[in-house]
């Protein structure tokens, strides 16, 4: 099934240019792919298309093979999670079991399922400690957690993050990928829009690049690292550093690179070997 | 982050370069003598006077129009109101069995102008001073700096609370938020998971702003705080100030004791 | 102009110990980043650095922090924006004036310099930051990069001999954090400013760092330069942190073919690495 279709997608605010110019692209089920350009490309645009939060002046939006032009945004919400950038638009309730459990009430889950799903999510992001205390006096890190979480519990097929990675630590970058690579596993369709090309390396196997409100690449992420200099994108180190080096093929994480080196490597010292 | 939204325009024209305490002293007597003159002719060449002056600070005409366009109702109600309830003076039209007293209207145009004429005046410093100058010129004539820079940040960040609502707005519009009502207390009800996070917000913004500020010495102790770019009262200023007194001083004179434009028609009674 | 944290430890007033009985002495011109989990203390320790932390603060505090002599408890928060620059992550919560200008002059006024004093100094900050051509511009008409680089000439031009920024590229797309990069190259050059800043890109942090602090739960749990600190990755990432590529290859390198590799910069990767095909 194709999860995400748009046709001929244009877009302007109400003072005037363009931002999306004529986009038409297919998203599969089960695909986790980056949607990645410059600030001011219109991929958040874009992704907000795919919510119906906003609606294009021409073109049609389609989820699920259906045409989203008269849902609003709440049905929609039902099959698309849009996690957005900044946990603090959202955060809003006296208990953090409370802000959980808005998204699952207003789709109509009934009480049982919204306690449900909400207890899920809690544990799934090791939120059981904070629900009784108010998600906005928690620190940065928690009311992201506290955000994914909001959605998790609202079990969309679709996932759209918006640089869900922004400001955090190692490690907790680490979790979310873990999170969605989870989600991917179980099925769900990711779309995440990111900066970090290193995450896009790692992560990804599919890249829609946004420049100047169209799509400007379509393809895995290995072919659109390929176009660094058209796309003007800057590949993560073990792209480069494998480029400088001549290691075929071009290396998208660390462990590729350390396999591809380490064959070399091995034959250089074969050859050592073999010359001494 | 967005503009601030101080109406300013920029020019070079007089009433751009005036000292903005010169043109605050004008607004001020501008502001006492509409409301001390009651005479639709008079009134109506203070209107004309103002419009000079934003013709002749260039103030684009669709910024006029727009003002014009937002006191409509009012320009239209007034002396609807003024014939309706206040009858005065003698007939001059009848339509039908509605009977127009002449003086009555002309209070009703008189009112209508006043208010036009007053809020033109006042964008005239708007459009001519930006928020920067102003401040200075409010700090200069002993208004605490802090006052100052307090009306600027809260004119700057009023852009950032409408992209803040909007953003919030679609965050929680992806979690199902859907307005039912449209007004009252249901509406603001509905309206918490949006106004929550704003005033949270702000709260944050205006904290951080506040160490930043601290950070770059603000409220130094014992410190007279310099400006860059310095407002200083020119010859011209003088003169406008002068020319701005004694006129007041004339035509109030004028209206104390001979009754000029006291009385809603006739200019001399 | 160094500055002195001596068994400095510091609670906010509602809060657990936030730092623990810190011992660092940073010397002139160092560029010292400090690298932390969120929550570590990253931003409590830049707050500590002008006095933000404890005056404005209030809260627990042991210890001191003296910078040049100063002690951060005893002299204003304004004395200190004389010789601590701070920059923060947000822009949006710094910038607030009509124009580029008038946004570096403001520190300036606050400070009651006369104005053909502030107008060099205006300049300068413009030169140095390659913000000249936007002068007049409002800061709203700016870019990620361009804000965050008048932000640093807004507090450079008070002529600190310390700046610090607080993760001063999470907000900024690649060509922002591009902009950043060159004009700390630029500043590093320049000399004469000691430069702390507080980041999670470890790739942008072994661009510049003499060495680094890593903060575990308000503890100074290392203090090395990047070179040692990014060999042993294992570690880091025990820290919750994380390392620059080129490190992690160096290290699974290292291990699984017995290299002897070590590079925290990409130029540095590519002359170990192409070296190993040398013939002998």
């Amino acid at each position: 099934m194709t999860e995400i279709e748009t046709q001929n997608v244009r877009f302007s605010y109400s003072n005037g240019e363009d931002v999306l110019k004529s986009v038409s692209l297919r998203i599969d089920q089960g695909e986790f792919v980056a949607l990645i350009g410059q600030n001011g490309s219109g991929k958040t645009t874009l992704a907000k298309h795919f919510l119906g939060l906003l609606r294009p002046r021409e073109g049609t939006v389609m989820i699920q093979d259906e045409d989203i032009a008269g849902k609003a945004v709440g049905e929609v919400a039902r099959r698309v999670g849009y996690v957005f950038q900044n946990p603090d638009h959202q955060i809003f309730s006296a208990t953090t079991m409370h802000e959980i459990s808005y998204g699952p009430q207003n789709l109509d889950f009934d009480e049982d399922e919204v306690s449900e799903q909400s207890k899920h999510a809690m544990d799934r992001f090791d939120l059981t400690a904070y629900a009784d205390q108010q998600p906005a006096t928690l620190s940065h890190g928690v009311r992201r957690k506290v955000a994914l979480a909001s959605i998790y519990a609202m079990n969309p097929q679709i996932w759209i993050l918006d640089e869900p990675t922004g400001g955090l630590d190692w490690r907790s970058e680490q979790e979310t990928m873990a999170l969605l690579h989870e989600l991917n596993e179980a099925g769900k369709t990711i779309v995440l829009i990111t900066h970090d090309m290193r995450l896009v390396a790692e992560h990804t196997e599919r890249c829609i690049v946004m420049s100047e409100g169209r799509v400007v690449a379509h393809d895995a992420t290995r072919t659109v690292m390929g176009q660094e200099e058209t796309l003007k994108i800057t590949p993560p180190q073990t792209w480069r550093l494998g480029n400088a080096l001549n290691l075929r093929p071009l290396p998208l994480t660390v462990k590729a690179f350390c396999q591809e080196y380490g064959k070399k490597l091995a034959t250089e010292r074969e050859i050592d070997v073999r010359r001494s | 982050m967005s503009v601030a939204p101080d109406f300013y325009i920029p020019g070079r024209s007089w009433p751009h370069i005036a000292d903005p305490r010169a043109k605050l002293l004008v607004l001020a007597l501008a502001v006492v003598l509409l409301l001390v003159f009651q005479n639709l002719w008079v009134m109506l060449a203070a209107w004309l006077l103002i419009l000079i002056v934003h013709r002749s600070a260039k103030v684009p005409r669709d910024r006029l129009v727009f003002l014009l366009r937002a006191l409509l109702p009012v320009t239209i109600l007034m002396p609807l109101i003024w014939v309706i309830f206040y009858p005065a003076g003698e007939v001059i039209i009848s339509i039908g069995f509605i009977d127009i007293h002449g003086e009555s209207l002309a209070q009703g145009l008189t009112v209508a102008l006043r208010i036009q004429a007053m809020t033109f005046a006042i964008f005239a410093l708007l459009f001519t001073t930006d928020t920067d100058t102003l401040m200075q010129g409010l700090v200069r004539l002993k208004m605490p700096y802090s006052w100052g820079l307090m009306l600027s940040l809260a004119l700057r960040y009023v852009p950032n609370f409408a992209n803040s609502y909007s953003s919030i707005h679609q965050a929680q519009q992806a979690r199902g938020l859907e307005y039912e009502s449209t007004r009252g207390l249901k509406r603001v009800r509905e309206m918490m998971p949006v106004l929550v996070p704003m005033i949270i917000g702000s709260f944050r913004s205006s904290e951080q702003m506040a160490i930043a500020l601290e950070a770059r010495g603000f409220g130094a102790p014992e410190v007279v705080r310099t400006y860059l770019n310095v407002i200083c009262m020119r010859t011209s200023d003088w003169a406008l100030v002068a020319i701005g007194i004694l006129a007041t001083l004339v035509l109030l004179t004028l209206n104390i004791s001979y009754g000029f434009g006291a009385d809603p028609i006739a200019i001399f009674p | 102009m160094t500055i002195d944290i001596q068994d400095f430890s510091y609670a906010y007033p509602d809060g657990e110990w936030a730092l623990r009985e810190l011992n660092l002495r940073v010397e002139e011109g160092e560029f010292l980043s400090i690298m932390g989990a969120n929550g570590a203390g990253k931003s409590t320790l830049c707050l500590a650095l002008n006095g933000i932390v404890p005056q404005a603060t209030g809260g627990r505090i042991r210890g001191n922090i003296t910078i040049n002599e100063l002690n951060t408890k005893k002299h204003s928060v304004a004395a200190f924006s004389r010789q601590v620059g701070m920059v923060f992550q947000n822009p949006e919560a710094q910038l607030f004036s009509v124009s580029v200008e008038a946004e570096i002059a403001f520190g300036l006024e606050n400070l009651g310099l006369p104005r053909d004093a502030m107008r060099k100094r205006v300049d300068w900050a413009l030169n140095l930051l390659k913000i000249r051509p936007l002068r007049e511009r409002s800061p709203s008409q700016l870019s990620g990069g361009e804000r965050q680089r008048l932000a640093i000439a807004s507090v450079l031009a008070m002529s600190p001999k310390i700046l610090v920024l607080d993760e001063p590229s999470s907000n900024l797309d690649p060509s922002g954090k591009g902009e950043l990069l060159a004009a700390l190259e630029d500043l590093k050059s320049a000399g004469g400013l000691t430069i702390i800043m507080a980041e999670h890109d470890s790739e942008l942090i072994a661009e510049f760092s003499d060495r680094i602090a890593v903060l575990d739960h308000g503890r100074l749990a290392r203090l090395e330069p990047p070179e040692s600190l990014f060999a042993n990755v294992d570690r880091m990432h025990a820290l919750g942190l994380g390392v620059p590529q080129v490190s992690e290859v160096a290290a699974c390198l290292n291990k699984e073919h017995s290299t002897n590799l070590s590079a925290v910069r990409y130029e540095e990767a590519y002359e170990s690495m192409k070296n190993v095909f040398e013939p002998n």
